[in-house]
């Protein structure tokens, strides 16, 4: 919560030096705390429900225990990625909901928003695409450690990889290597979309109606959702078939 | 009119009761082992060029069990019993090979097959550690899909036969060895697989708590005629439970028989003890060959199989004796040998084939 808190504030701060990132982007205050709050939820979802699970996976393997997940005659992917809920991280959604509910209402009393009966399932809808391919990540993260024995890193991994999907991507699209990565969040691992969609529901930094390129980027944030949970699954089936059980 | 009948025949073998439960074809699986020298510099070069030994955990390896039958897996450290086991439970997968057990294939981990077997083993723990056993169960029995009246009949049969009932509610990591070994025993009956491999179960517990194993796992077999393998270094489990013995070394089977086989074949002594009637007769015998020990009155010696009768009738007509016991060396002294043997037999093929 504190690491929250601090994050906000180096925003907060960078807001009192201009009032957009990006030319022409809306990604003005407001805007962008919306983006923020969204980020916080997939990321609280990602860490109460997953995180902990992901580095006990390779603790499992690092002592031989994922024998016993292999023996049980249920979907071994479900059963090492539900063990435990890390409720301690629950927090952090809870205050990106309050940020995007105050920003949303400072936002409302800026300019008009445009709002619909579909906004609201529309916007967890994207979060929940989030989570997948957060989740799908982190199962190919995750799964290396069968092949390397163990995987001290996945955290520092983790930070890595997510470190590009906290941004609107408009940052990204101003020079050669900001474009490659922007393609290579966008259409290999579909981190980009699948947090730039939700945020844009409901900060709209272009107004309404969307551009015809932001409902082709919502349609592959489904379609990228998907293509990402059955590469994680064939990545962990692949990596089991690797699996070498630690000497008891 | 269209062919039906194609419909009629399954992609996989359906298991027939007369195959063998457990049929295992030319298994081989090897490991490639990374030889990490010893310092900084030899890690910092290992980044660029690593050495690799390829150590064959089972090679070539046939076997058939029937149902029902108790088997013992016996071989020295590292001799490729957990690896078979783990090969037939399809944790790993093999190099080459086939294995059917209930007619499936392990290594395909069908659902199907999961239900019908368990895995035990010894020095693994698959209880939650920070919970009471009673709640593994619980997971267990949903996992497995058992109705509730037939877990918790079954829950209570076996804690009874375990004599654990009141420790149900407790931590597992309260529980003593010899407890927590019961619990992880329980965890793995409680779908009643009708083939049990069991690793190892009585590592480290103390010979009251073996003891008990062993009676439960003798009755438990006895009651439910499940087919179990058994890998252990205690000699005690293997003559209590077991009536046929496979013994490994260096990944290979080395002989497949009864316990009364290996006796036979690989030791070619007894062991004979005479209680003297006096100290002039201990002086005389005292300078027999193969002498154990002495504890006089006694006198403890080894002598050829096919000799017994010879020497015995030889010292009756010259000595006084009170007492006769003639015995098969201890159990652990024959498989030490068998061990031995095995692996002598080994080196001299990986020279003979390295030489070629």
């Amino acid at each position: 919560m504190a690491w929250a808190v601090m994050n906000w504030g180096l925003f907060k701060i960078i807001y009192r030096h201009t009032g957009e990132i990006g030319l022409d982007s809306g990604w003005h205050e407001h805007e962008f705390f919306i983006f923020l709050g969204t980020i916080w939820i997939i990321n609280s979802l990602i860490q109460t429900l997953f995180m902990a699970n992901a580095a006990e996976f390779s603790e499992l393997i690092r002592t031989g225990n994922l024998d016993f997940a292999l023996l049980k005659p249920i979907d071994t992917q479900f059963l090492i990625s539900f063990p435990r809920i890390n409720w301690s991280q629950l927090p952090n959604g809870i205050l990106g909901g309050m940020l995007i509910a105050h920003s949303l209402r400072e936002l409302m009393q800026e300019r008009e928003i445009y709002f619909s009966v579909f906004s609201i399932p529309a916007f967890l809808f994207f979060i929940g695409c989030g989570a997948v391919v957060m989740y799908s990540v982190m199962i190919c993260l995750a799964s290396t450690s069968i092949w390397f024995g163990r995987n001290q890193n996945l955290y520092n991994f983790w930070f890595y990889i997510t470190n590009f999907y906290r941004y609107p991507m408009e940052i990204y699209q101003r020079s050669g290597v900001g474009m490659a990565l922007w393609g290579t969040f966008t259409f290999v691992v579909p981190i980009l979309v699948v947090s730039n969609i939700p945020a844009r529901i409901l900060a709209q930094p272009l107004g309404t109606p969307w551009k015809s390129w932001e409902w082709g980027l919502a349609a592959y944030a489904i379609i990228g959702s998907l293509w990402s949970l059955m590469a994680s699954r064939w990545v962990f089936k692949q990596a089991l078939k690797s699996y070498r059980s630690a000497s008891s | 009119m269209p062919d039906f009948s194609r419909l009629l025949v399954p992609d996989k073998p359906i298991y027939n009761p007369k195959m063998p439960t457990i049929e295992i074809k030319n298994l081989s699986k090897t490991y490639r082992v990374y030889q990490k020298q010893e310092g900084l510099i030899a890690s910092i070069r290992g980044l660029f060029h690593r050495e690799y030994r390829e150590v064959h955990a089972v090679k070539d390896i046939n076997l058939t069990v029937e149902e029902g039958e108790f088997v013992a897996f016996l071989g020295p450290n590292g001799a490729g019993k957990t690896t078979t086991l783990k090969l037939l439970s399809g944790v790993i997968n093999p190099d080459q090979g086939s294995v059917q057990v209930l007619g499936h294939t392990p290594w395909e981990r069908e659902n199907e097959y999961r239900r019908k077997f368990a895995l035990v083993m010894g020095q693994k723990n698959q209880l939650w550690w920070d919970l009471p056993a009673m709640e593994s169960f619980r997971l267990n029995q949903h996992i497995y899909c058992v109705p509730k009246d037939e877990f918790e009949r079954t829950r209570d049969e076996l804690c009874e036969m375990l004599n654990v009932t009141n420790l149900l509610g407790r931590p597992v990591r309260e529980l003593s060895l010899g407890e927590r070994m019961k619990m992880e025993l329980i965890a793995a009956l409680i779908h009643k697989p009708d083939v049990l491999f069991l690793d190892e179960p009585t590592i480290g517990l103390d010979v009251v708590a073996q003891h008990k194993i062993q009676e439960f796992l003798k009755a438990y077999q006895q009651e439910q005629n499940n087919t179990i393998l058994l890998t252990s270094h205690y000699m005690k489990d293997i003559e209590a439970l077991c009536k046929r013995v496979v013994i490994i070394a260096n990944g290979s089977i080395y002989h497949d028989g009864s316990l009364e086989d290996i006796v036979d074949q690989f030791s070619g002594d007894k062991i004979v003890t005479l209680q003297l009637h006096d100290d002039r007769s201990l002086e005389a015998i005292s300078k027999i060959p193969n002498l154990i020990e002495i504890d006089a009155p006694k006198i403890k010696f080894r002598v050829d199989r096919d000799g017994v009768g010879r020497v015995l009738s030889q010292i009756l007509a010259e000595h006084a004796v009170d007492d006769i016991v003639v015995e098969d060396p201890p159990l652990e002294e024959v498989i030490s040998n068998v061990f031995s043997q095995a692996e002598e037999k080994s080196r001299r093929e990986a020279t003979h084939s390295n030489s070629r």
